[in-house]
């Protein structure tokens, strides 16, 4: 009945989505390559510590599930390939990487993208001085480095990486000056109420709000940092209420870790030409997919937070989904198999996702930042291009982000607007009047990242280049 | 005109469908003509070749005989506060073609000569005066043409430029407006349907400015003129020192090399990508970007030190003949076109100035450009 197709699958992102997809494709009998950046498998959150941290950090659940992650990834056929970044693809899916051995191209394949989040950052006045990191940066600094940004840090932002990295700073002996969340405490107070659906989580989320309310720090609900002026022995930082700008508060810290909750990474599957909406609750885009991870383009699956942030318990399940459909969709399980095998999954799925959905608007509590933004701060860093020529830009007619970027270098930079999308979106958006849609994305160009050149060009001759026929006279 | 027609909106003296280089020059001189003036574009305005080219003002790469044209059109770009009202960034610099081999150097000759017979201050140099000019060439060179009249522009700054000048001379532009057809109008003139409009946009006259696009508007005005589309690829590096000064560019034309005042340099030529333009999208063919890549490293060892920073493609439009297509499509002097220039960027504007001059009376030289040269309008095509 089944003439199962089992040509190559390649997995981009080992962290717990991809590389428990990995795993579970081999099992299924496909030849699995699975590709990362690191050095090896763990994504973010499982990321592997370095020996200092293993030192320095005291046990977590972050060092053994990951180290359980590795051990099963290990003793699989996936065939690995680490330090390797794909900076370009071709909408047949052939894979352009950068790896220790220099450029190299993967033939067309089935692709599960599970290339994870990327946090968002939305800017206030002075934020480009030293000592200020995202959130993200600064959980892996300590997770993974065993360092903390500052012996006193302010946490700023919005979701829950808030309260896990001022967990983090306690942890490593440091010292936190205060919590500023952009959300409302009552939005937290009904995801607590939710949190019975997640026992996981919940023991978590206990244990950090125990901690930090025995370390007595303030927490600041509905504010942002509206200023950071550098001094002497670090920062002095302006906290504002949302609601009411003329309230504030000042503190000073050897360092801020300041980000406004995660985005799905979409270059890659923007690039691959896939459908993607946007999501009006998280505040992002994302491909459109099935609950297996399917997307618009056939040989192109994406899965993990890669398809929309709901976390690692949910990662790891759609990691397992998309692995049993695609085994299903070439032939190698009948669609009852895929329902046996993915019954319990996906009950669990819908269970964590409603608490997951709930997150969504606390990470996405600065929406309301970029439309305020004071016209000298800096809102692209890599072209130094502030909101006051962003505003002039708009009222001469840029009505979408890519005519916004040609009209002013915004996110023409090295980081290819991760910094500044949102932020320049937000400020559109708020100035025209038009939908996130209408604003559109920054168009998503090959490289990914910069390429050395030599990288590119190799060893050549003169005569190896094929000059192509003159031009006419 | 009926007092009807008045009352409705999309009226207008001449509507021009193209909003790049060529169609907006067009318009602008229009507008300050006097004429009521729409310009519409099927995306944002400036989006397609004419802002993501690579900003060459050349006399090197132009085709010989329309020099007398990027001469003058440099000198716009040059002093664009004059006309367009604000300084886009032109940069005036010397541009130094290259020659590395003998067939090369045998090119290059030839090509410097139908130049200079051109008008181009175009001479040929030997390598130690070419590294004297330019130090960060690669010394192994045989020979290069030195021209002390190129430069180079951000190209994507043009485009906010114009919208202002734009605004202010009064033309009402429509943009994200793909043109669905263009019929002839009961009682005369154009109806130009635009898909996201009920009412079509109704011109007295018509200006065709849309490049890689005109094959298939040229069509339903009868012309079948095949016209091909290439996709350059462009590459452009994050910021270095100082490498070079001048524009630089191989015997060939298949180079462009530039370093701009923020320190990326950008790699063009015309190296091509695969795309389409009606479905849309394009991609680049790695072993053209190899290759590219390996011909600016060659020409400048030290950009050995770049990384590359982004790669894109933008399309050029090119007649069988690959000379322009300027002038008027139909007896009455209703119906006009002006695209497929070579090097478009350098000439684009005073092209565009040139048949604003014409529809506004003027007689201008544009016999070499005559849109008519390769069909006669089919019968049927015109009328609606």
């Amino acid at each position: 009945m089944f003439s199962p197709d089992f040509s190559p699958v390649t997995v981009i992102g080992g962290g717990i989505a991809g590389t428990t997809s990995a795993i579970a494709l081999a099992r299924h009998g496909f030849p699995v390559t699975l590709i990362d950046e690191q050095p090896a498998a763990g994504g973010q959150i499982f990321r592997a510590p370095s020996p200092y941290a293993r030192k320095t950090v005291p046990p977590n659940h972050e060092f053994s599930g990951g180290d359980a992650l590795r051990q099963k990834l290990a003793a699989s056929p996936v065939n690995v390939r680490f330090s390797t970044r794909v900076w370009g693809l071709s909408p047949a899916l052939t894979l352009d990487l950068i790896g220790p051995d220099g450029i190299d191209q993967l033939p067309p394949s089935t692709v599960v993208v599970a290339n994870g989040a990327t946090e968002r950052f939305l800017p206030f006045q002075g934020w480009t001085t030293p000592r200020i990191t995202g959130l993200a940066g600064a959980s892996i600094l300590m997770r993974d480095g065993g360092t903390l940004p500052g012996q006193t840090v302010v946490v700023a932002g919005s979701g829950p990486l808030l309260f896990s990295v001022a967990h983090q700073v306690l942890e490593l002996g440091g010292k936190v000056a205060a919590i500023v969340d952009a959300g409302h405490r009552s939005d937290w107070l009904r995801l607590g109420a939710m949190l019975s659906l997640d026992p996981a989580r919940l023991t978590q989320a206990t244990s950090w709000m125990l901690r930090l309310r025995k370390a007595g720090i303030p927490i600041h609900h509905r504010a942002h940092i509206s200023t950071a002026q550098e001094t002497e022995t670090g920062l002095l930082l302006t906290v504002s209420d949302m609601d009411h700008p003329e309230r504030r508060h000042v503190y000073a810290a050897e360092a801020t870790a300041c980000g406004y909750g995660l985005k799905p990474t979409t270059l890659i599957t923007r690039t691959a030409g896939v459908q993607h909406r946007h999501d009006p609750i998280g505040g992002y885009l994302e491909p459109v997919t099935d609950v297996a991870g399917r997307t618009s383009h056939p040989d192109l699956y994406v899965t993990g937070d890669a398809a929309g942030i709901r976390g690692m318990a949910v990662a790891r399940l759609r990691g397992l989904i998309t692995a049993h459909a695609i085994a299903q969709d070439r032939g190698g399980i009948s669609a009852q198999t895929y329902e046996t095998l993915t019954r319990a999954p996906l009950r669990q799925l819908r269970r964590l996702e409603a608490v997951s959905r709930r997150m969504l608007p606390l990470m996405n509590a600065g929406s309301a930042i970029p439309a305020h933004l004071q016209d000298e701060t800096i809102v692209c860093r890599c072209e130094r291009v502030k909101a006051v020529t962003l505003r002039s830009a708009i009222e001469a007619g840029a009505e979408d982000l890519n005519q916004l970027k040609a009209w002013t270098r915004c996110g023409m930079g090295p980081c290819q607007g991760r910094m500044c999308e949102d932020s320049a979106r937000g400020l559109l958006t708020a100035a025209c009047g038009n939908t996130p849609e209408e604003a559109g994305s920054f168009t998503a160009r090959m490289p990914f990242f910069p390429l050395p050149l030599t990288a590119v060009t190799g060893t050549f001759a003169y005569s190896d280049i094929p000059l192509p026929k003159a031009a006419p006279l | 005109m009926t007092p009807a027609l008045q009352s409705r909106a999309d009226v207008f003296d001449i509507v021009i469908v193209g909003a790049g280089v060529m169609g907006a020059t067009t318009a602008l001189f229009l507008a300050r003509g006097g004429q009521k003036v729409a310009l519409i574009d099927r995306q944002d305005m400036f989006r397609a070749a004419s802002g993501v080219n690579a900003g060459t003002l050349t006399l090197h790469m132009t085709r010989a005989q329309l020099i007398p044209h990027a001469i003058r059109g440099r000198e716009m770009w040059l002093n664009s506060t004059a006309w367009l009202g604000e300084d886009v960034g032109a940069l005036a610099t010397p541009g130094l073609s290259m020659a590395f081999t003998e067939a090369e150097e045998e090119l290059l000759r030839q090509r410097a000569r139908v130049r200079q017979d051109m008008g181009a201050p175009i001479e040929v140099v030997s390598p130690q005066e070419a590294v004297r000019i330019e130090p960060g060439v690669n010394p192994t060179l045989r020979a290069a043409a030195y021209c002390a009249l190129d430069g180079h522009i951000p190209a994507y700054r043009v485009g906010g430029a114009y919208a202002r000048a734009l605004r202010q001379a009064g033309v009402t532009i429509i943009e994200n407006s793909p043109v669905e057809t263009i019929t002839h109008a009961t009682g005369g003139g154009y109806d130009v349907r635009v898909s996201n409009r009920a009412q079509p946009v109704h011109g007295h006259r018509i200006v065709l400015s849309a490049g890689a696009w005109l094959e298939k508007m040229l069509g339903w005005l009868g012309y079948n003129i095949p016209i091909r589309c290439l996709i350059n690829q462009l590459v452009v590096t994050e910021t270095l020192p100082p490498v070079m000064g001048s524009v630089l560019s191989i015997a060939n034309g298949l180079l462009s090399l530039k370093q701009f005042a923020n320190g990326s340099v950008l790699i063009g030529g015309g190296w091509q990508g695969e795309g389409n333009i009606h479905q849309g999208g394009t991609r680049v063919i790695p072993e053209n970007l190899r290759g590219n890549v390996r011909l600016a490293q060659y020409v400048v060892p030290r950009l050995d030190e770049a990384q590359v920073l982004r790669v894109w493609l933008g399309l050029e439009s090119e007649t069988p003949d690959a000379m322009p297509l300027i002038g008027a499509l139909t007896p009455d002097d209703d119906a006009f076109v002006v695209g497929c220039v070579h090097s478009g960027f350098t000439s684009g504007p005073y092209m565009g100035r040139l048949l604003a001059e014409r529809i506004l009376g003027g007689n201008p030289d544009l016999s070499a450009f005559d849109p008519t040269r390769f069909s006669t309008p089919t019968a049927t095509g015109p009328k609606s």
